[in-house]
């Protein structure tokens, strides 16, 4: 078996664009979850309304990728509004429950024939990203060695993308440490000794709330950057899903945590589909097993990973970089 | 007393006095009229008239169940009653949000303590600071702006917790403080917002005798300095060791108000809440009078 093969495509999803994207979520869902407290099950609505800002602004408007991304970013917060003023006020399971499915209507909305005119429908948006590529100062041709090699388009989107990640995690960073974020940290502990202080809670909430999702739309806006398109199926729920596990496996409230996970769970995810592969490959399984796993790698490398969630929930529930000892503070 | 005409202007000053719960005072802090609150059929708090005389300390005692909770709640804004008006300093407190109550000097502390677990000491603290520069969005990365307020708000929690001792915990997490540490932290960070009024729900509840003392000399010490004090006690030592006035309410009313001393003699009072433990045949269950 060629473990450097399957090490080599585990490392390079680990530094890939979708790491990043989901970097950039998981930052800002930790921003909502593991700051403020806010259960945030549509972050894949705010990625959506970033990438699909841009797009339309672009392919349907024929407008400038420069005006579409800060529209994009703008949309993210007036879903923030919308989602958080009428259901902030209320117990949180209310904003859990708003959240998932705020964000699937969207997507069905944003995938049905009658939006085909703006959003393209089923079959999406694309050619959205030259004026993108068009600030490439990198040369032409290939770099790198091995699995590792990439054109300097796809160098270009990486650069910048974990650029963003640095920038998004230093500005978490700064919110967090400022009084600000000490009276957002507080609402997580517990919201109404915070209300009995003199602090308006759901401004603070909401402020949160637009801020991660801004953070996530960025994600999406690099993700149809990445494709120099969008689409639909892009942005189903398992996307949040997705960014939770690895919210969860770099560790809550922490300024890596959310950065790490992201890198570990494309390298997981990847590594695992990359050696069933090569397993099966090998011609050791019967056939009926062999034509089972063909082409239900992608699938059964989640599974895993879900199974492994599990365990680490169990076994190392502070994630990488959280710290265990917080977990037995009893509020 | 302007005020009493002007919330209520059907309430006359003489239909008052004819009532004699709810007695003037002269020179209310707090004034609260027609407050009721109903869950289900319950009637949690059904007061017509209460007043808080300001620089003293108010005891509300009464059994479990009689709505001393649920009226701090009403009060403060955490709860909105059925119908019913009040005022602090004569202003008009009825469907303000709890912080707005707060920044206009009324902060409470609760029944079940609320420390903020994973933040230290310090920073519960805090977070108790008035209108911080720094706690707001637009400034909470410009920290030249607040550095030097954030200075001033750690000393002052500091030297707050050095009086009430438990300055040694100060960057602990709050989590991890026994819970008598945690009810002297809720009150010192009630404190940091520099409150006109405190209502403190059973400050002394589960609280070890040498720390209820230590609790009680902060109460004495707090009001010496001017702040009006409102809290809810069980135990009837307290009540009379540190109380100006009492306030005595049952099944949501106030069944009747006055000194300590005049409270405790009240048949009243005695059938209705200390009866069974004054009662040498029920002497049993003297234990018990702090619970009912
Ligand atoms: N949220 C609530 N829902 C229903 N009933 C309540 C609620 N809060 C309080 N009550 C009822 O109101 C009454 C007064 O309760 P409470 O104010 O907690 O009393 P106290 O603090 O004097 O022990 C009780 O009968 C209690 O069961
Ligand atoms: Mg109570």
């Amino acid at each position: 078996m060629e473990f450097d093969v399957i090490l080599g495509n585990a490392a390079r999803a680990g530094l890939g664009p979708q790491a990043a994207i989901f970097a950039l979520a998981a930052i800002g869902l930790n921003l909502h979850f593991g700051y403020a407290g806010l259960l945030n099950f549509g972050q894949v609505g705010f990625m959506m309304l970033g990438a699909y800002g841009t797009a339309i602004t672009v392919a349907t408007w024929g407008g400038s990728l420069w005006l579409g991304i800060p529209l994009g970013l703008g949309l993210c917060v007036a879903f923030a509004l919308a989602l958080g003023v009428p259901t902030l006020r209320l117990r949180s399971d209310y904003f859990a429950i708003t959240t998932i499915a705020a964000a699937e209507i969207m997507r069905l909305l944003i995938r049905s024939s009658p939006a085909t005119e703006l959003t393209g429908g089923p079959f999406g948006l694309q050619t959205i990203a030259n004026s993108f590529y068009d600030l490439n100062f990198l040369p032409d041709g290939r770099f790198g060695w091995g699995t590792f090699t990439y054109s300097s388009n796809q160098l270009w989107v990486m650069l910048v993308a974990w650029i963003l990640v640095c920038l998004c995690s230093a500005l978490v960073l700064g919110l967090i440490r400022s009084p600000w974020g000490r009276v957002v940290r507080a609402i997580r502990e517990d919201e109404d000794a915070v209300r009995s202080l003199g602090k308006n809670t759901v401004a603070y909430k909401l402020q949160a709330l637009a801020i991660g999702g801004v953070i996530a739309g960025l994600a999406g806006v690099i993700d149809a950057l990445q494709q120099s398109g969008v689409g639909s199926e892009n942005f189903e729920p398992q996307v949040t899903f997705f960014v939770w596990a690895a919210l969860i496996m770099g560790g809550l409230a922490t300024t890596v945590g959310p950065v790490v996970g992201a890198m570990l769970f494309w390298f997981l995810r990847e590594g695992v589909e990359s050696f069933i592969r090569e397993f099966s490959g090998l011609g050791w399984l019967p056939d009926g097993l062999a034509g089972f796993l063909d082409g239900a790698e992608g699938a059964i490398s989640i599974a895993l990973m879900g199974i492994g969630l599990i365990a680490l929930m169990a076994l190392w529930p502070q994630g990488v970089f959280g710290r265990r000892r917080d977990l037995h503070l009893g509020t | 007393m302007s005020d009493v005409t002007t919330v209520r202007p059907e309430v006359t000053r003489a239909a008052l006095e004819a009532a004699p719960p709810g007695r003037l005072k002269d020179d209310p802090i707090l004034i609260t009229f027609g407050m009721l609150k109903t869950f289900g059929g319950i009637r949690a708090v059904d007061i017509d008239h209460l007043e808080i005389e300001r620089g003293t300390i108010t005891a509300i005692i009464g059994p479990n169940g009689a709505g001393k909770t649920t009226l701090f709640n009403l009060l403060t804004g955490f709860d909105r009653p059925d119908r019913g008006a009040w005022r602090l300093d004569g202003r008009r407190l009825d469907g303000r949000a709890p912080h707005r109550v707060a920044r206009l000097g009324m902060v409470r502390t609760f029944q079940l303590t609320k420390s903020l677990s994973r933040l230290t000491v310090l920073e519960n603290m805090a977070v108790g600071a008035q209108t911080q520069r720094g706690e707001r969005l637009e400034r909470a990365l410009l920290r030249w702006l607040w550095r030097g307020e954030e200075a001033r708000v750690e000393a002052r929690a500091r030297e707050l917790l050095d009086r009430f001792g438990i300055a040694h915990m100060a960057d602990e997490q709050a989590g991890t403080l026994s819970g008598g540490q945690r009810k002297l932290l809720e009150m010192a960070r009630a404190l940091m917002a520099e409150p006109h009024l405190v209502m403190l729900d059973e400050p002394t509840a589960g609280v070890n005798p040498a720390l209820t003392e230590s609790l009680l000399e902060h109460m004495r010490a707090l009001n010496a300095r001017g702040v009006t004090v409102v809290f809810v006690e069980h135990n009837m030592d307290v009540v009379m060791d540190i109380s100006d006035w009492v306030v005595v309410m049952a099944q949501g009313r106030i069944l009747t108000e006055g000194p300590p001393e005049q409270v405790v003699a009240n048949e009243e009072v005695i059938d209705a809440y200390l009866g069974r433990a004054r009662d040498p045949a029920g002497g049993g269950e003297a234990g018990e009078a702090n619970d009912v």
